[in-house]
């Protein structure tokens, strides 16, 4: 059985307000395994950020029980907490001291030695601006700050809403490359992001959420289902098509250029190609991308929330 | 516990607006007790020649002997019996100007300082700006949103609260206490060197009535910062405590509670170990009075002034302070933080 870091059961989290109840999140069964990095995915108001906080304590779940590395939280999150390093949401800081000040009294706050705090600030790149105040910081360098209070505690486990948000490419390059080794060293790293392409390129698992409901959980793999089709590419698409249609298979024109061929057996494609003398240049298996995933996803869960608005308006 | 209580001493140290707030709590008080010791000084020999010389011109004014002149021909009309013996030194003692009227002082006395001067205005000066440091102190935190970072390094909030809350009352009783010292250690060596009454009780009393004032005033910082964790907000609570100011007196009076109930009596019960507070009497008492000299017994239906012990003082404002650190502690463990 795999550990689970993060483990949440029917966890429901209302918001009162003087309109009425809003629920941010119903019924959430989350797992997050040991190790590696795990894409946290919904539109924006779909509770992703309400999950983590109450993971952290910051709110309290209306109902439901939330497990940090097998121990329950909130009750026992004193326990777990120094294993914990998180950034939620914006970074938030005290805007009139400086940055090293800020990371100061955090490292001080849990006993760690100052000497951690320019280890942190030299792994994001901010030495030398440590002592600027955090209110001349511009977003990307908040961003690094916040990060850098997340390694004052040596986590197990990274808890990131948008890390890369104002960063400049090079920034955002540097950042997924430290989540991914901290994925690769052991620390299990629950990544919040709106860029999928990100996502994808850096997680092993993943978990899609809408409207505060689980839509979609596992490895980035199974989520999007192993690939059946190819795009095929020949000097001659038209001698190329007759040899596959001699063989059985029904090759039809691809929009990008080239054939598109459903198989289970892409081998198939080579030894007809092969045997009937043309020599394929590209054979590439088309599967869908996260974004392409997500958004089917989520749109098909609006579709079913709002039928099922109308349903209720209606009785 | 301990690294927590440092952590929020350093906060507090690198907060400007608590330092600008300190420093204004030993300016005022320095500037009264400067002005309290100029004011009670005798006049140097220097001043009263020069007194006595314009005095002397004065006199040989025109119009002030006509006005003499005047007075010894109607001495009714200035007041001054017609039958004394000697009619022109009293005139003239009504009419021309007297080295007295220019030379007269109150003598320094820590004794009407504490029961009627400059001592509770110096405990009321340092119970506002305390009150307001430890507003502004934790205020910083919610506003700029770095409450909820702190909680991802210690999540126990009960810790949070009390740490915050022990090192702003110890800072705002230190500081209260050392202000307060040195403002009554000043009066009585001033005192002292003026052959003034400056015995070693009224040094004690007058540094009692110090150090009651400073707990009183580190009671108002505790009672800011707790006031601050319930609302969230420095502008909020400084709100609340303004509509308090004006509202509670106009409230306790309108519904007809006894002046025990005014803030104002409590406090100074508390800085002056006991105080007095005025009351109406019924029409009866006064009837009564003019009827005859019968004593009015003390603290009876007829006595229009009412004793406030220490213990009543410290009750009052012990019981709000505790409700308000209570209901802060508590909003604070259950409400999320943004």
């Amino acid at each position: 059985m795999t550990d689970l870091v993060i483990e949440t059961s029917g966890l429901r989290k209302e918001f009162r307000n003087r309109k009425g109840r809003r629920v941010a999140v119903q019924g959430l069964d989350l797992a997050v395994p040991a190790g590696g990095v795990h894409g946290f995915l919904g539109p924006n108001g779909s509770g992703k950020t309400t999950t983590i906080r109450m993971l952290l304590g910051l709110a309290r779940a209306t109902s439901g029980s939330m497990r940090l590395f097998g121990r329950p939280v909130p009750e026992a999150l004193p326990e777990v907490i120094g294993r914990v390093g998180a950034v939620v949401e914006s970074p938030k800081f005290s805007p009139n001291f400086t940055g090293r000040q800020n990371l100061l009294l955090l490292a001080r706050s849990i006993g760690a030695p100052d000497g951690r705090v320019d280890a942190a600030v030299q792994t994001v790149g901010l030495t030398g601006r440590d002592g600027d105040r955090y209110k001349s910081y511009s977003l990307g360098m908040k961003q690094r700050l916040a990060i850098a209070a997340t390694l004052l505690k040596d986590p197990r486990l990274l808890i990131l809403d948008e890390p890369t948000n104002g960063l400049d490419p090079a920034g955002i390059r540097e950042i997924r490359e430290t989540i991914r080794t901290l994925g690769e060293s052991g620390v299990t790293v629950l990544l919040s992001s709106h860029i999928l392409a990100e996502v994808q390129q850096v997680c092993t698992s993943a978990t899609i959420i809408g409207n505060g409901r689980l839509l979609a959980s596992g490895t980035v793999d199974d989520l999007l289902g192993s690939s059946t089709a190819y795009r095929v590419a020949v000097p001659d698409p038209v001698a190329g098509s007759a040899a596959l249609v001699a063989a059985g298979l029904t090759p039809v024109p691809d929009p990008a250029g080239g054939l598109r061929v459903e198989t289970e057996d892409p081998a198939a494609v080579t030894r007809a190609l092969a045997g009937a003398g043309i020599w394929l240049t590209e054979l590439t298996p088309l599967r869908p991308d996260l974004e392409t995933f997500f958004l089917q996803l989520t749109a098909a869960d609006n579709l079913a929330t709002s039928a099922d608005a109308t349903i209720g308006a209606g009785r | 516990m301990i690294p927590l209580l440092r952590v929020e001493l350093t906060r507090l140290r690198w907060r400007r607006a608590v330092w600008l707030l300190l420093a204004v709590a030993v300016v005022v008080p320095t500037i009264i007790v400067i002005s309290a010791i100029l004011t009670s000084r005798p006049p140097s020999a220097e001043e009263l020649t020069r007194i006595e010389q314009m005095v002397a011109e004065e006199r040989e004014q025109p119009h002030v002997q006509q006005e003499l002149e005047s007075c010894v021909d109607d001495p009714d009309m200035y007041g001054v019996s017609p039958g004394v013996t000697d009619l022109e030194a009293e005139c003239a003692s009504m009419v021309e100007p007297q080295v007295e009227w220019y030379s007269s002082y109150e003598p320094l006395s820590l004794r009407d300082q504490m029961d009627f001067g400059e001592g509770v205005a110096v405990v009321t000066v340092l119970t506002l700006l305390l009150m307001l440091a430890g507003t502004t102190f934790i205020g910083h935190d919610w506003n700029s949103g770095s409450m909820s970072n702190q909680l991802l390094f210690e999540s126990r909030r009960g810790r949070i609260w009390a740490a915050k809350g022990l090192v702003v009352t110890l800072t705002a009783f230190v500081v209260a206490a050392v202000v307060s010292s040195a403002y009554w250690l000043l009066l009585w060596a001033v005192a002292r060197s003026r052959d003034l009454p400056s015995g070693t009780g009224l040094l004690v009393d007058s540094l009692q009535f110090g150090l009651r004032g400073a707990l009183f005033a580190a009671g108002a910082a505790l009672a800011g910062f707790a006031l601050t964790m319930l609302f969230r907000s420095t502008v909020a609570t400084i709100g609340v405590l303004f509509a308090l100011s004006v509202g509670a007196g106009v409230l306790i009076a309108v519904i007809g509670l006894s002046g025990s109930w005014q803030p104002g009596p409590n406090l100074e019960a508390i800085a002056k170990n006991g105080t007095t507070y005025w009351v109406e009497i019924p029409e009866h008492c006064y009837r009564q009075m003019e009827s005859g000299n019968e004593e009015v017994p003390p603290n009876s239906e007829c006595d229009d002034s009412r004793d406030l012990s220490l213990t009543q003082g410290a009750t009052y404002y012990g019981v709000l302070l505790l409700g308000s650190s209570v209901l802060s502690a508590v909003s604070f463990r259950r409400r999320d933080v943004p």
